[in-house]
């Protein structure tokens, strides 16, 4: 117990300030955040008051529509970035902190959360769709599966309408997990995102009791990553006196706190990465923390999915970035071996587990984990082109997974069955719908990096990142596991174009508009990213200027500080 | 330069050509002409500056920020390499109007498909850029795919779609590994840059080029690679004629040949390329002498071709690379001349199996006119092209006809036996391939069969006449010889592609070379009567399928490993990680001083402020093992809140009433709602673990939990300031209060608390609304359902009715 008396000499306590003025922060460059949560907020209060009938299309161009307003908002904040002109001092073109440094908006920032916003809208696309009266969600997730009373409400056709909500405030976490410039900050981020996928994961209409499975086991391991995470903040705290990303940067610079014998406290540092890491890994899914992805990607509704393999990976990825690039970004060499190896198991393991597996969401679940080890090897290069490298190849990723996704909506074992799963099931896709195939060989092409299509630049970016950074070994492993991820990815286009049939063959649901637009958006972005992706790699690798004129500033890395 | 806007021809004709097919047929192979017709005369257009030296140059960037840029640069090399693809491409294209039937499935893909390759062939060979030449050869892969299981019905053509496809763009990532090691050693991505000032000395160059040349090995079907090529055949036989003797396996040959001024020099370069160039050349030799399919004889005799080719090309000597084009050219002419060849007989007759075939010479003389023209130039007849490489190639070896040679003489001595070796293996396939498909056989009964007509024939005729015309003028072929072999030193008299040398002992061994041929035809009977004495080697198809066999288990047991779905094993490995990673690290920075056990700065370690922290202590351990070691749900419940209100004893030992009041209570609901959820389960846990997974996990947990309580000790006896706290206490005094606890709470942050209690407020609300949910909001209950459910039913409302 602290022994609570006036012994102590008065200079030594640290007196608690009494913060007289509040905070200044900047809602202009907030805003993005501000009118999703804004949204969502609403949105709660449509599902209140607003009658049931009209709820699902109020609730879907409110949420529409905010993330649209926000994405706006912010391609107006990059418009408004200084340009980098010769001459100019890093601090210029770099972004802005806000809200007492808790909230950076910079350059990576930006566009992270643009693209984040983009990939949520395309995904509510797949969330609003409905066939039939049936959307991909179940009609009363409280009911037990089976039961009575469970079809009297499928019957009744009851809805979640709360899904858009959820979605909402899972989206303000992505938007600010990106964006956090200190631990805090960043772990309110990282609930506020990850606490409406764990209900969210639990919805899906069919195979229920799978559905459930798949959000118990995610809340549960993702619950005890985030304690970790936690924790890993308080030892870094312990060791930085701070949770401020730019002071951790500092303090390990000039050598953190004297805590120990001998006047260190590296111990506490390394400890503290190492903690960290292991929550923002498990978000990433990095092996040995990939467990969740394949059971939670293929019990959760197909658009949530589609949602947690591109916007959250993409958010997190993004905070890890900023974390070890910028908070850790001078203890590089304490963490590069660790990620090295988290790397390279990612990278071998998943690409051989992914061979073997038979239905589809479980085999994108662990190609989703081999490309979280391609993006660290862009992390362990741990310099302004890699972080480019990574960026763009997440945004690639991100829009290739949601269009296989929403191919995955489509394809049912019968007519008005479930998704067909087993990928033998998907036989002859190419002679009855060669559209739709076409479109999903073109995203596994992708996902193999076949010249092109995004995948190959975003590759080639991040590869050739790591490679000037000397983790050659890591490019390599990593062109061997894509021969291995390439090798099952042409096994699906064989087997939709070249095999026979079981039976009838797979009954394919007509596109609706809103499925229809998803897919072809992600052709689209598949192709132009691959075929010009010159426009998108100019605003992300770091401008020249900045560069040549201060290499050892501390905007190098395009994060602002 | 116009040759963007030709790769862009192609691309355009290509997605034009499957709406025209339904209109016309077959003759949109007449269309899918003209593409690479052009690009074959415009390269002819530019051919007497390319082979003056002057390399036809243009650049389009395409991404800037990863310098890949689509530079071309068309020189001798590259010359030689675009009448291949593009003029005997335009030949078959034109041969495929005939060859295909007007009903054919697919035609307009095919026909799409085969000008695409037609495009990324001429790609690959005019790009100066690696990336781009890196995704041209891609492109080349996932069409050749397309084209060879283009008949999609047959298991067969799918397979060896899929094998090819795998084995050239499998090989073709290390490959860009290769490339992109290079460029990052070199200091640029543009080969002719590297080519001319290659990074020397660097440590990573050798493994840079061992990458390539996989890549390149395995496009070209270079033994222990080659099992695809025979695959291959199954395609229609223009595709094969294209991909496999002017087009796709030239590919790798290219590269080889591109990169070989600036690097052949290098080891391992040459010892690669000759070792495997050699054993390709007699392996694929020696399998051509036994095959019945004229297909396969010819797919085994390209496989030996390419191994001498490759062998050539990465020799790095003036007189291999001047031999390097002859042959280049001979083999792209005379292969496709007998690959058209088998079309056509297979097309009249509706076989290619030497043991069906006979008399089809006396039915189609012309056919077998000019078969027996590109056969007498595969096996290196004079006055044909193929003699005149073959010279070059023999020459390249001899001791002392080289005068810049670079080889040892030891290994040239081995290697002009081994090319000599598998040119007499050619000599007898070729002679085979004659006899094979033209003549009377008296044990065969002869077949009758349609005359083809003309223009169908015209292809193979010309192609061979083309050989012979080159091989009677070979000054016309020279130039683009000696523009290419330019690039390597020649320190005396620079060697010529000539019908006549003079009496020169090259002359010697290809008289040799033709009489061991033609005494091993002669001897057919003996030499498959040794074939099939000697036991099979071990076949390269197989060891494919033993690979992705292998890839297949080891996947298999990894899955069954990683792939468990049990929660607590996921949970296990995370705890492991953390007790691997930084648990680790927290050892090693015990054990080596870094942290010292806190107890140094007046803070002793002391066991106990009062021994009836000893006793709490103990009841929680007790409480805590006997949790683990309970096999029935209810009684373990009872213990771990037993533990709890232990943990709640400890802070009223440590002053803190308050928060053991809360622990307390919160220990209480959670208990009894524990209880009403165990109702509706067994009594006893259903799992457990035994055994030596039983002690992993007490070990683990164990590990983990000491983990977690040592850094905990640590950190809270770390402190480097006094903590703030203790400035609240003046300032309690001063706003008149006592407990400091209630002063922050109520006062000093009293906005906190406001908000902390808005959102307990919203937290109770939204339970509450919950809870009534099911009353509200519930449909019309039916019947109630048999024995089970209504027993859960039961339970549910009594639950219910006990929390509100």
């Amino acid at each position: 117990m602290i022994p609570l008396t006036d012994s102590v000499p008065a200079a030594a306590i640290a007196s608690p300030v009494i913060t007289e003025e509040p905070p200044s922060i900047d809602y202009a460059v907030l805003s993005p955040m501000l009118v999703v949560f804004a949204a969502g907020v609403v949105a709660v209060l449509i599902e209140a008051f607003a009658p049931a009938a009209r709820r699902h299309s109020i609730q879907l161009g409110l949420a529409l529509a905010s993330v649209l307003g926000a994405f706006v908002l912010t391609v107006l904040q990059v418009g408004a970035m200084p340009d980098a002109e010769a001459g100019m001092a890093p601090e210029e073109v770099a972004g802005v902190t806000t809200a007492m440094n808790s909230v950076a908006i910079d350059r990576p920032t930006l566009f992270l959360q643009g693209t984040i916003l983009v990939l949520s809208f395309i995904s509510l696309l797949l969330v609003a769709e409905r066939r039939s009266g049936e959307s991909a969600f179940a009609a009363q997730a409280a009911t037990v599966p089976g039961s009575e009373e469970e079809r009297s409400h499928v019957l009744a056709g009851s809805r979640h309408t709360e899904v858009y909500p959820l979605v909402l405030f899972a989206l303000l976490g992505m938007l600010l997990f990106p964006a956090a410039n200190d631990f805090l900050t960043m772990f309110v981020a990282l609930e506020v995102m990850s606490l409406p996928l764990y209900l969210l994961c639990g919805l899906a209409r069919r195979r229920r009791l799978f559905s459930q499975e798949a959000a118990v086991k995610y809340f549960l391991l993702g619950a005890f990553s985030s304690a970790f995470f936690l924790f890993g903040i308080a030892l870094v705290y312990g060791y930085a006196g701070s949770v401020n990303f730019a002071d951790i940067h500092e303090a390990i610079e000039t050598g953190g706190s004297t805590l120990f014998v001998g006047g260190t406290a590296t111990p506490l540092l390394l400890v503290g990465i190492a903690m960290i890491a292991v929550g923002l890994l498990f978000k990433v899914g990095a092996v040995p923390f990939h467990n969740w992805k394949p059971d939670v990607y293929q019990g959760a509704p197909t658009p949530i999915t589609a949602l947690m393999a591109s916007g959250v990976l993409v958010a997190a990825f993004g905070a890890m970035l900023r974390v070890f690039l910028m908070a850790f970004g001078a203890a590089v060499a304490d963490w590069r071996p660790m990620l090295w190896v988290v790397a390279i198991l990612t990278m071998v393991l998943a690409a051989v587990v992914a061979v073997t597996q038979r239905d589809i969401k479980r085999l994108l679940a662990y190609s989703s984990v081999v490309h979280a080890g391609f993006v660290l090897t862009a992390v362990v290069a741990a310099t302004p082109e890699g972080l480019a490298g990574a960026l763009f190849y997440l945004a690639a990723y991100g829009f290739t997974t949601i269009g296989a996704f929403a191919v995955i909506t489509l394809v049912r074992t019968h007519e008005n069955g479930p998704e067909a799963a087993d990928i033998s099931q998907w036989a002859g896709l190419g002679r009855t719908s060669p559209l739709l195939a076409g479109a999903l060989a073109l995203f596994l092409l992708a996902f193999a990096g076949i010249p092109l299509t995004s995948g190959f630049i975003g590759k080639f970016a991040v590869f050739q990142a790591a490679v000037a950074a000397g983790a050659t070994p890591l490019v390599v492993v990593g062109v061997l596991a894509s021969a291995v991820t390439a090798f099952f990815y042409v096994r699906i286009i064989v087997l939709m174009y070249f095999a026979e049939p079981e039976g009838a063959g797979p009954s394919v649901i007509r596109a609706g508009t809103l499925t229809g637009s998803v897919i072809g958006l992600g052709v689209a972005a598949t192709l132009l990213l691959g075929v010009y992706p010159t426009p998108v790699l100019d605003t992300l690798l770091p401008q020249p200027v900045e560069a040549a004129l201060e290499p050892g500033m501390a905007t190098e890395d395009g994060f602002t500080r | 330069m116009l040759l963007p806007f030709l790769l862009a021809l192609h691309a355009v004709v290509a997605a034009l050509l499957p709406p025209l097919a339904r209109v016309l047929g077959t003759r949109v192979f007449v269309v899918a002409c003209l593409p690479p017709a052009l690009t074959a005369l415009w390269v002819l257009a530019h051919a007497p500056d390319v082979v003056a030296g002057q390399p036809v140059t243009s650049a389009v960037t395409w991404v800037p920020a990863l310098d890949i840029n689509l530079e071309f640069r068309v020189d001798a090399l590259t010359l030689a390499m675009v009448l291949l693809v593009s003029g005997v491409g335009a030949v078959i294209f034109g041969y495929c109007a005939r060859y295909f039937h007007t009903g054919e499935r697919g035609l307009g893909r095919l026909s799409a498909v085969l000008v695409l390759f037609a495009g990324a062939m001429l790609g690959v060979v005019s790009t100066d850029n690696l990336f781009a030449l890196y995704v041209f050869w891609e492109l080349t892969s996932i069409t050749s795919f397309l084209l060879i299981g283009h008949d999609d019905r047959k298991e067969h053509a799918r397979r060896a779609a899929l094998q090819s496809l795998v084995t050239t763009a499998g090989f073709g990532l290390p490959m860009l590994v290769g490339f992109i090691l290079l460029g990052q050693i070199g200091g640029s991505f543009r080969i002719s840059t590297l080519v001319a000032d290659p990074p020397v000395g660097d440590p990573l160059l050798p493994v840079a080029l061992v990458l390539v040349l996989a890549g390149a090995f395995a496009k070209s079907a270079q033994v222990p690679l080659h099992y695809w090529l025979p695959g291959a055949m199954i395609a229609p036989t223009p595709v094969s004629a294209y991909l496999h003797a002017a087009a796709m396996v030239k590919g790798g040959v290219y590269l080889v040949a591109r990169l070989a001024p600036g690097f052949a020099e290098v080891d391992p370069w040459r010892a690669l390329v000759l070792t495997f160039g050699m054993a390709t050349m007699v392996v694929g030799g020696w399998r051509a002498l036994r095959q019945d399919d004229l297909k396969l004889l010819l797919a085994y005799g390209t496989v030996s071709q390419l191994g001498f080719l490759t062998l050539l090309a990465g020799t790095g000597t003036q007189v291999a690379a001047t031999a390097t084009i002859g042959v280049l050219l001979a083999h792209g002419f005379f292969k496709s001349a007998l690959f058209l060849t088998v079309g056509v007989i297979d097309h009249q007759t509706g076989t290619r199996s030497i043991a069906a075939l006979s008399g089809i010479g006396r039915r189609m003389p012309v056919v077998a006119g000019a078969a027996t023209l590109a056969a007498a130039s595969m096996a290196g007849l004079p006055p044909l092209l193929g003699f005149v490489g073959k010279e070059a190639a023999l020459e390249a070896y001899l001791p002392g006809g080289d005068p810049a040679t670079a080889l040892p003489s030891g290994a040239a001595a081995v290697v002009l036996v081994g090319v000599v070796l598998a040119s007499v293996l050619t000599v007898g396939y070729s002679a085979r391939f004659v006899w094979g498909a033209f003549s009377t056989k008296d044990t065969v009964a002869e077949r009758r069969v349609p005359r083809p007509a003309a223009a169908f024939v015209a292809a193979p005729v010309s192609l061979a006449v083309l050989s012979l015309a080159a091989g009677v003028l070979p000054f016309a072929v020279d130039p683009v010889a000696q523009g290419y072999a330019a690039a390597f030193d020649t320190s005396g008299e620079p060697y010529h592609l000539a019908l006549w040398h003079g009496l020169t002992p090259a002359l010697g061994l290809s008289a040799l070379v033709l009489v061991a041929g033609a005494l091993l035809f002669h001897r057919r009977v003996t030499v498959a009567r040794v074939q099939q004495a000697l036991s099979r080697w071990p076949d390269a198809d197989r060891g494919y399928h033993g690979v992705v066999h292998a890839i297949y288990v080891v996947a298999l047991r990894v899955t069954r490993l990683l792939q468990s779905g049990s929660l607590p094993v996921y949970l296990g490995v995370i705890l492991a990680t953390l007790l691997a990673l930084p648990g680790a690290r927290l050892v090693m920075a015990l054990a080596s001083g870094d942290v010292a056990p806190p107890g140094a700065g007046g803070n002793e370690l002391r066991f106990w402020n009062t021994p009836l922290e000893g006793v709490v202590a103990l009841l929680i351990v007790v409480t805590a093992v006997a949790t683990v070691r309970e096999h029935r749900r209810f009684p373990a419940l009872i213990l771990v809140s037993a533990m709890g209100f232990g943990v709640a004893g400890l802070f009223v030992l440590y002053g803190a009433p308050d928060l053991a009041l809360t622990l307390v209570l919160v220990e209480t609901l959670t208990t009894i709602i524990l209880v009403f959820v165990l109702r509706r389960l067994p009594a006893t846990f259903g799992t457990r673990p035994d055994g030596w997974a039983k002690r992993l996990t007490v070990l683990l947990c164990a590990a983990a939990g000491t983990f977690i309580a040592v850094s905990l000790w640590l950190m809270t006896a770390a402190r480097t300031d006094p903590p703030v706290s203790l400035g609240y206490t003046s300032l309690a005094r001063e706003a008149g209060g006592d407990n400091l606890v209630n002063m922050i709470l109520a006062d000093f942050r009293a906005l906190d608390t406001f908000g902390e209690v808005v959102v307990l407020a919203t937290a109770a609300v939204a339970v509450t609304s919950l809870v009534l949910l099911r009353r509200s909001r519930v449909v019309e209950e039916t019947d109630p359902g048999p024995d089970e459910t209504e027993e859960e039913r039961a339970g549910a409302r009594t639950g219910e009715g006990e929390r509100t």
